[in-house]
């Protein structure tokens, strides 16, 4: 049954399945669709033959997904490429139409969707087919049709339990007469074990007919206790009975001689009542034993030994011959599955049986052998032994045989349960020594070598790691971190290494994977959404409490840590307070009208050398067109421009500048912080926000060192000594302010405008777009390119 | 010799001191853990009887400081209890021997008295039984006063035996104290040893008793 119900399982599962993805495919491929979509239409024919101006929607569409990679390509088929990556697949059946095309395909290493669509353009040259290709790693898509399909799932799950629910209430019904039994056998009194009346039905007839035959076996065992019970008070009772009548008689005795004579037999008495109790507690003591739980591998060998020189310290052995003969059994195979302690009980009562009836010079033999898969153990002894008629009852309780030296009778019943307790064969004869041989016949331990394999465990070794950081962040800036780091992380360095943002994103692109780094960071966020979304990042779980806003992170790969707004830096002897603009629109407005007072007096960032300034350039042209305005003021102005952010605070300080835009504000705010001629401004209408990010490389040799180097950072000691020790400002607000800046972020909240960790940053990379906006720029400010 | 028994059933207690006394013993009685071991930080005794089960601290408590103190006067275990694992745990923290009770008197003293000899063999230089001395210094042994001519190998296993009195000793552990790491014990050896010593010993108290397959006991044949 359950065999069907599994088969129907995978069945439902089977379809649930497809049907699943086929949901997930229908979602997903729509925004491929989309973003393909909108490149098409932004495709046209330039002086060269067919261009395309990469619009920010298509890949802003694709970040609607906040997992995935995104690749593109813009081609011209069979002639030319345009933009983008030239080696993505093609369909299988390559057949371009201006209908969608998607297909599923591999592409470096990982599962890829894409799509392929076509537009006929109208050339001078005759009509021309412009060809594009979108693609998306199907990381969501898959966790989507997971999600679909165990929703789906877990509705089957529901149903199954509802059915289970009559099925239960059904068995419950038929079942009725064996909730009966229970009743009866749970009112009943523990002394009744009269079998359970009743007429139960056919199915459950074997089951009752069970439990009636177990009362009685019970009820037999029972009453074996009781025998047993009753014998033990009966045995005690009268031996004690026999020691105080002694006793009595030697209080009443007239003369000394007399009394003597009742002490001595009340204490030979005592002795044997003594030895009778020691018996009745060994012999329950065995029997209580014999279940499994007490059962081990025993080696007989040394278990025989011990208990032979422990008897030997008795003061009454030192007459007999005592020997041991072992020869019969090689090493290791005398392992049975036994009970050490009742068996020593056993072989001590042996010993102690031969010298109680033997002579006091008695020979005594134990001998250890083994025949096939059997271990024999026999005490031989040279004493009276026992005659053949009586062998048979021997090993009955409380039956012995010898009236001279009057045993207790429980020596041999002890070895009978013994053997009993360990499956064990129990066989009395004759010795060849003259007395009783006693044999028990055990099972031999099929011992399975049990082979614990080395596990190369090596303990944690106090190997150095070093972890490599290749950063383009100003060494000093991440050096408190850096040592903190290191404080909390035993044996662990630290190789810094500062790069400029360009020439970082280019070492990591050309780096061999044994070259590459254990943590990149960097405020470029466009280059490192590049480099993760090529597929170069591994993941890194946080902790939830370590985990930056939303919008600071993609993938659970690449991770802000800092706040760092766009600011404007100005020489208060150059602009009074009042003057300064509230927003973009005001700005361009105050340059053109003190165009002759601020003529190379304006300084910003090198779009061309600066990651960073090249990232607000791009993501101020995004805010509408005020934006390219304020660029063609600018240029006019004279923009002087500045490879980074202190050169610009420092020309502002020597008096060349009047002010700087699009510095980056945490430093610019450190730098300015002991010259009181510099201010810093915000803008009422928005203010860009960058954020610093860190992600580790696939290829790291540290990957653990790396991910609590990056967990340390966004932790909130590691938060707080951004704070505290860095220019930097924490991606996370701290409270409170420690820095000016910090405070005046605080007063103009909403006016900050965070660039999101997304793949549309990439749409300022297209080369093309870059190529194009780069342009426009140099035109503006009235250089060649 | 001063024996000090530490037991709390005073009956039993009693039966004990009494008979020991008898015996010409000087007895002290402790019932209590924590007295037994004040006490014993500054009393020395040749024996000590130890029950288990006391009020205070466990025998086996007081039995590890008194070995942790570096203390090796012997120790004879009584108890009631009949597990092995007890008696190993007592063999374990030291102690030289264990009696299950109800005790027989007269094992008890036998013991009491292979204990001392024991001790006395191995502490004091001169060891004697009857007629038959042993100095350990001079590695002499006389009968009836008479030098009883013992090789070299013979006193090295004498003085094996007297330290081990009372106790089985397997062949292979006497070879192994007989010969060095370069000499090649032979089984053979040992035995022929071992019979020419004990033709030597024999008429005194002093027997060396060979239990085949087991190994060899020496004990002190009036004591019993």
């Amino acid at each position: 049954m359950a065999a069907g119900f599994a088969i129907l399982l995978i069945l439902i599962s089977i379809l649930l399945w497809t049907y699943a993805r086929s949901a997930a495919n229908r979602t997903h491929d729509l925004l491929l669709a989309g973003a393909a979509l909108s490149i098409l239409e932004r495709v046209s024919i330039g002086p060269d033959g067919p261009t395309v101006d990469m619009p920010y929607s298509a890949l802003e569409i694709l970040s609607l997904n906040p997992v995935d990679r995104v690749q593109y390509r813009v081609f011209v088929p069979g002639k030319a490429d345009i933009t983008g990556n030239e080696d993505l697949p093609f369909p299988t059946n390559d057949e371009l139409s201006a209908e969608p095309v998607f297909y599923d395909s591999d592409y470096q290493g990982a599962a890829f969707r894409f799509v392929m669509q076509g537009r006929r353009l109208n050339a001078p040259t005759g009509a021309e087919w412009v060809a594009v290709k979108v693609g998306q790693t199907v990381e969501e898509r898959a966790s989507q049709q997971w999600s679909f399909f165990l929703s789906g799932l877990i509705g089957l799950g529901a149903l199954s339990l509802i059915g289970l629910g009559f099925v239960w209430v059904a068995i419950r019904t038929s079942l009725s007469p064996l909730r009966q039994i229970a009743g009866d056998l749970r009112l009943r009194a523990p002394n009744d074990l009269s079998p359970v009346e009743g007429a139960p039905p056919r199915e459950i007839r074997g089951l009752f007919d069970a439990i009636n035959g177990f009362i009685t076996r019970l009820d037999q065992s029972r009453s074996l206790t009781e025998t047993f019970i009753a014998d033990v008070a009966h045995q005690t009772r009268t031996s004690l009975s026999a020691l105080q009548g002694h006793l009595a008689l030697a209080v009443d005795a007239e003369d000394f001689d007399a009394m003597r004579a009742r002490v001595d037999r009340a204490d030979r008495q005592a002795a044997r009542t003594v030895r009778l109790t020691n018996q009745l507690l060994a012999n329950a003591m065995v029997i209580h034993r014999s279940d499994q739980a007490s059962m081990h591998p025993v080696a007989l060998r040394a278990l025989v030994r011990d208990t032979l020189a422990e008897s030997l310290k008795d003061s009454r052995m030192r007459k007999i011959a005592l020997s041991f003969e072992d020869e019969g059994i090689a090493p290791g195979r005398d392992v049975i599955h036994g009970d050490a302690l009742s068996i020593r009980e056993a072989l001590r009562n042996l010993i102690e049986n031969a010298v109680r009836h033997g002579p006091t010079d008695n020979t005594v033999t134990i001998t250890l052998d083994e025949a096939d898969e059997q271990v024999r153990l026999s005490v031989d002894d040279a004493g009276p032994g026992i005659a053949d008629e009586d062998l048979a009852q021997a090993t009955e309780r409380f039956t012995s045989l010898s009236t001279k030296t009057r045993g207790s009778g429980l020596g041999l019943s002890i070895v009978k349960a013994v053997a009993e307790g360990h499956d064990a064969e129990l066989r009395l004869g004759r010795s060849s020594l003259g007395g009783l041989n006693v044999t028990l016949i055990f099972r031999r331990l099929a011992v399975a070598l049990l082979l614990i394999l080395g596990l190369g465990f090596t303990g944690p070794e106090a190997q150095a790691q070093t972890l490599r950081i290749y950063s383009a962040t100003d060494t000093p800036a991440m050096q408190p971190l850096i040592d903190a780091f290191i404080a909390t992380t035993p044996g662990a360095t630290v190789e810094y290494v500062e790069f400029q943002t360009i020439d970082l994103y280019e070492r990591i692109l050309d780096s061999t994977p044994e070259e590459m780094p254990d943590v990149v960071i960097s405020s470029a966020m466009d280059l490192q959404v590049d480099l993760v979304n090529r597929g170069l990042a591994q993941r890194v779980f946080l902790p939830a409490d370590a985990m930056p806003p939303e919008w600071g992170t993609w993938r659970s790969e690449l991770f802000g840590f800092t706040f760092e707004p766009a600011a404007v830096v100005y020489d208060r002897r150059a602009i009074s307070a009042s003057e300064l603009p509230a927003n973009h629109r005001d700005l361009a407005t105050f340059v053109r009208a003190n165009e002759s007072r601020l003529r190379g007096r304006i300084g910003s960032y090198d779009l061309r050398a600066s990651g960073v300034g090249y990232l607000y350039a791009s993501q101020d042209s995004l805010q509408g067109p005020q934006a390219q305005r304020l660029i063609e003021v600018l240029g006019r102005a004279g923009l002087r421009i500045y490879c980074c952010t202190s050169r610009m605070v420092d020309a502002v300080a020597r008096g060349e500048l009047a002010f700087a835009v699009n510095t980056i504000g945490s430093y610019a705010s450190s730098l300015i912080a002991d010259m009181p001629q510099l201010g810093l401004h915000f803008f009422e209408d928005y203010n860009l926000v960058m954020t610093r990010t860190a992600f580790v490389p696939a290829a790291s040799r540290q990957p653990e060192l790396a991910a609590s180097f990056v967990t340390y950072l966004l932790s909130e000691t590691g938060q707080s000594a951004i704070a505290e020790q860095t220019p930097l400002i924490p991606i996370r607000p701290s409270a409170p302010a420690h820095k000016e800046i910090e405070r005046m972020i605080a007063e103009k909240r909403g006016t900050f405008l965070p660039i999101k960790l997304t793949p549309a940053l990439l749409t300022f990379l297209d080369v093309l777009k870059k190529r194009d906006f780069l342009s426009v720029w140099d035109t503006s400010l009235a250089r060649l390119p | 010799m001063r024996i000090l028994l530490v037991e709390d059933n005073d009956e039993l207690a009693e039966t004990i001191v009494d008979r020991l006394r008898a015996e010409g013993h000087s007895v002290d009685r402790e019932s209590d853990g924590n007295e037994a071991n004040e006490l014993l930080r500054h009393i020395n005794f040749d024996i000590i009887l130890l029950d288990v089960n006391l009020p205070g601290r466990s025998g086996y408590d007081v039995l590890r400081s008194l070995r942790a103190r570096s203390d090796q006067t012997p120790v004879i275990i009584l108890t009631a209890r009949s597990q092995i694992d007890d008696r190993v745990l007592g063999l374990d923290a030291g102690a030289d021997d264990y009696m299950i009770k109800p005790v027989d008197f007269r094992e008890l003293s036998a013991r009491c008295r292979v204990l001392a000899r024991r001790r006395s063999g191995s502490a004091s230089n001169l060891f004697t039984v009857g007629a038959f001395s042993f100095d350990r210094a001079a590695k002499l042994a006389k009968i009836n006063g008479q030098d009883a001519q013992l090789r070299a190998r013979e006193v090295q296993l004498l003085e094996i035996m007297i330290d081990n009195l009372g106790r089985m000793l397997t062949k292979e552990e006497v070879a192994d104290r007989l010969y060095t790491f370069e000499e090649t014990p032979s089984m053979n050896a040992v035995e022929q040893l071992v019979t020419r010593l004990r033709k030597k010993l024999e008429g005194t108290h002093l027997v060396i008793k060979t239990a085949r397959g087991l190994g060899y006991m020496a004990y002190v044949s009036d004591d019993d």
